[in-house]
């Protein structure tokens, strides 16, 4: 059964990567075929320019819910890591339940606002920016979910590896 | 300041988070979204400024830009032609290998915009190098390759620079043109300390390369070679913007390594994404925090106090630039670089064009200063990762290192007092500040 999560993980994290590659590979074609467009052909190329800016914003949201490491993060942490691990998983835990408590109840306001944005469209694709920003919320459910994870660990204690690492 | 006003408290969570080991770009977004609240401000703005930020600035497009080419350019066999390019060149003086090592930094500074990529690509190769039969102590190598990186922001293209035409409105193209002397004079420094401990320590030369290898050596790193011009010549002929550029640079590395030197493969090429999609989202988020920081920053007119206070001192501009350098070489050894560029280096921003400083001069002069902090102790990001690739405890490293600072903060001291080393260039190509 912990095998088959294991691997049901494993699955979904190469999942995530795949999605991270396909949309960085996306941003860099639309912006080398805005450059052709334009320099060789002289066509309008607003669609190729927004599209790269599209892929831009989930290449970050997506990555960091779901791609980076713990250990990719960028982070202050000298005195962090001097402290004993017993304080530092507690510390941790700490940092995490603030973090989920914020970004929880900042929530509500944040659906509120992607949801407000039915009624625009992004200039060229003709996207509404509702869709387009639900990667928001995405994103912090995601961050909630890792930090909850993260704070039961520092809690209970146990292997000094996140989910995302599991595997490597 | 009120210790317990809602700007202060989202101060002291900012830190606290950071403190416990909270990404920092996390803890700015939490920190920012408890200001939102305790100011009575609606708390979705964090979201807005964030989503907005990213999604309107399209300068930061270089990052992932810039990151993909460093990536592929790793990849591919163009690091080892360029060595061989670069032993050619100044294997045969004493201490030879550093400055192989030193060169070649110059070199791949003109293609890639990142001090982590340029160590993490090379830096392997070119210790192991240096001290195969013993000729350098690893530590030596290790401490040579980490602060010769520091050149590959400093010559263009260059991520922080980037980061700093974000908060600052100045023109990439010209910040670009501006680190280039500079880096080159950093170079200098590095090479001259290099020179001066060779003597001392009495380090091996290379056997000279023979004249009639040299055309076939130069003809095998010439595709690299051209990288810097092609990206640099598209930005000041005006015929790409640097964002562009960027996507060429990573469309040409791409090319002539799968193609050319046929050195990559699919996997190979998916790797390379995946990790440029890692590093991305990784700075992304600070940037993220950062634009949701600046935020809460602007609302509480915070630059503006700042240089009310430094104008309550008349701060000349001479002490203006001693007090950001030293605050800048301070910080620098405890934070990483992106986040004073992104959080602390807007503060000071207004005060530096209230004295009247260029905003050209300025950003270069801030980010080489930011740079130096990469190999400065306890917090120098480039020594950590120098020391996990040459498998050297970090205390030797920082020992050979530390000369090397002291040389670039003499390269620091030069670039600050005498601007045009930064401006006579973009001046030269229709700069008008």
């Amino acid at each position: 059964m912990i095998s088959g999560a294991h691997a049901a993980a494993a699955w979904l994290r190469r999942l995530a990567e795949h999605v991270a590659v396909a949309l960085l590979a996306v941003m860099f074609l639309a912006f080398m075929c805005q450059i052709v467009f334009r320099y060789v052909f002289g066509w309008p190329t607003g669609w190729a320019f927004e599209l790269s800016m599209i892929c831009w914003l989930y290449v970050v949201l997506w990555g960091a819910a779901f791609v980076v490491r713990e250990a990719d993060e960028i982070r202050f942490d000298i005195v962090y890591s001097l402290l004993p691990a017993g304080v530092r998983r507690l510390g941790a835990a700490l940092a995490g339940l603030v973090l989920i408590l914020l970004y929880g109840l900042s929530f509500p306001a944040v659906i509120d606002y992607v949801a407000f944005l039915k009624v625009e469209r992004t200039t060229y694709l003709r996207i509404r920016f509702d869709w387009l920003y639900a990667i928001f919320p995405v994103f912090a459910l995601a961050v909630i979910a890792r930090y909850a994870w993260l704070v039961r660990r520092g809690l209970l204690g146990g292997k000094a590896t996140a989910p995302d690492q599991a595997g490597q | 300041m009120n210790l317990t006003s809602p700007f202060a408290l989202a101060l002291w969570t900012i830190a606290g988070l950071s403190l416990l080991g909270l990404p920092i770009g996390h803890a700015m977004i939490a920190g920012s979204v408890l200001y939102l609240f305790l100011a009575g401000l609606d708390p979705s703005t964090a979201a807005e400024q964030l989503l907005n930020g990213l999604y309107n600035s399209w300068v930061l497009l270089a990052v992932p830009l810039f990151l993909l080419s460093a990536e592929l350019m790793n990849v591919g066999s163009m690091s080892d032609r360029l060595l061989r390019f670069c032993n050619a060149l100044v294997g045969r003086f004493r201490g030879g290998l550093a400055h192989v090592n030193i060169v070649q930094s110059v070199i791949f500074a003109g293609m890639s915009g990142s001090a982590i990529a340029d160590l993490a690509g090379t830096g392997r190769v070119m210790i192991d190098m240096m001290t195969r039969d013993g000729k350098y102590t690893r530590s030596y190598a290790a401490a040579t390759t980490a602060v010769s990186a520091v050149i590959g922001p400093i010559i263009p293209p260059s991520i922080p620079m980037v980061l700093f035409a974000l908060v600052s409105d100045a023109s990439i193209g010209f910040l670009f043109m501006g680190g280039l002397i500079p880096g080159l004079l950093m170079a200098a420094s590095q090479m001259a300390m290099n020179a001066i401990i060779a003597k001392r320590r009495n380090f091996p030369v290379e056997p000279p390369i023979p004249w009639r290898e040299w055309p076939r050596i130069t003809a095998e790193a010439f595709p690299a070679l051209m990288m810097p011009v092609i990206l640099l010549g598209g930005i000041y002929s005006g015929i790409t913007t640097p964002t562009e550029a960027a996507a060429v640079a990573a469309a040409y590395a791409f090319l002539i390594s799968a193609w050319l030197y046929r050195s990559v493969s699919p996997a190979q090429a998916y790797d390379s994404l995946l990790s440029a999609a890692r590093s991305t989202a990784s700075i992304g988020m600070l940037i993220a925090g950062a634009l949701v920081f600046n935020y809460v920053v602007t609302v509480e007119k915070i630059p503006a106090v700042v240089r009310d206070l430094l104008a309550g001192y008349e701060l000349s501009r001479f002490g203006f630039w001693i007090a950001v350098n030293l605050i800048l070489l301070v910080l620098g050894c405890l934070l990483e670089g992106s986040t004073i560029l992104l959080v602390i280096v807007p503060i000071l921003i207004p005060t530096a064009k209230a004295l009247g400083i260029d905003m050209v001069h300025f950003g270069v002069v801030v980010v080489f200063n930011v740079m130096i902090g990469l190999v400065t102790p306890p917090y120098g990001l480039l020594l950590f990762i120098a020391s996990g690739i040459s498998d050297t405890p970090l205390r030797p490293i920082v020992r050979d290192a530390m000369p090397f600072v002291w040389a670039m903060i003499v390269a620091l001291i030069v670039i600050t007092f005498v601007p045009d080393t930064v401006l006579w260039l973009p001046r030269l190509l229709g700069y008008q500040g």
